[in-house]
């Protein structure tokens, strides 16, 4: 199947879209944040893929990829892998960092009622979750944990 | 040695030195990027043997280019210095554009 590729690339989309609008990963939140992350990325890969097509390192499959190709043989589901991939790392990230920064307050996800407690956990998710925690164990200032709070969403 | 075990290998590198010489972004110092490694390798096995496998690949490598050891299933190793390079990288670049946008 030409598109079998593609499909593999929107499979994986789909199953990590949970990451963002359950476990509140704000990655598709912060277009501007999610564009400078991964342009770079994808050109240095690209950069990569079209040296090692052009030196023979691989190739693609005619079967099950869709024919398109951009400049230096790359084809399109390369470009889509390039986005897709560090996008579905940055949900990751962004949903282990929020759901760690829950369990140290003992909350809920964001989309899920609090359960008995009726009131006082119900204000709207913040947007810097682990933002008023001292910084834990290992992680100290300087590190990820001060770089969300700090963050600014786009 | 192989070229693309070479360019991973450098890759690899790159992205290292990268973070601990001029990003100093700190994840390597953390559970949050270390779990989120595990995680990624996780599906990456089952997104690239998809990819790989020998009895109807979809990125079929020459033998001459990498080391030719396939594990697990029929994924080249290289391909995890590959993925670590592409994800870490990005995570890193991640880290400095919040960064940039609280300045």
């Amino acid at each position: 199947m030409p598109t079998e590729y593609l499909l593999l690339m929107g499979a994986c989309v789909v199953i990590t879209l949970p990451l963002e609008f359950l476990l509140g990963a704000r990655v598709y939140r912060r277009p501007r944040r999610l564009l400078l992350a991964v342009l770079p990325l994808l050109v240095i890969f690209y950069v990569w893929d079209a040296v090692a097509i052009a030196r023979g390192h691989w190739d693609y499959s005619p079967a099950h990829t869709t024919g398109w190709v951009l400049p230096a043989s790359v084809p399109v589901e390369e470009v889509v892998f390039f986005v897709v991939i560090p996008l579905c790392g940055l949900l990751t990230f962004e949903a282990v960092g929020r759901t760690r920064a829950r369990i140290a307050r003992g909350s809920n996800p964001p989309s899920l009622p609090s359960p008995s407690v009726p009131a006082p956990e119900t204000e709207s998710r913040p947007r810097n979750s682990g933002g008023n925690l001292p910084f834990r164990g290992r992680e100290r200032p300087g590190s990820v944990t001060d770089a969300r709070n700090r963050d600014v969403d786009a | 040695m192989p070229e693309y075990t070479l360019a991973t290998l450098v890759a690899v590198a790159v992205v290292v030195a990268v973070e601990l010489l001029w990003a100093r972004t700190g994840i390597f110092r953390t559970a949050q990027y270390w779990v989120t490694m595990a995680i990624v390798f996780f599906f990456q096995v089952l997104v690239d043997g998809w990819l790989t496998k020998l009895s109807e690949p979809i990125v079929r490598y020459a033998p001459a280019q990498f080391a030719g050891i396939r594990f697990p299933f029929d994924i080249p190793i290289e391909d995890f210095g590959f993925g670590f390079a592409l994800v870490t990288g990005t995570i890193i670049t991640w880290q400095l554009a919040g960064r940039k946008e609280a300045a």
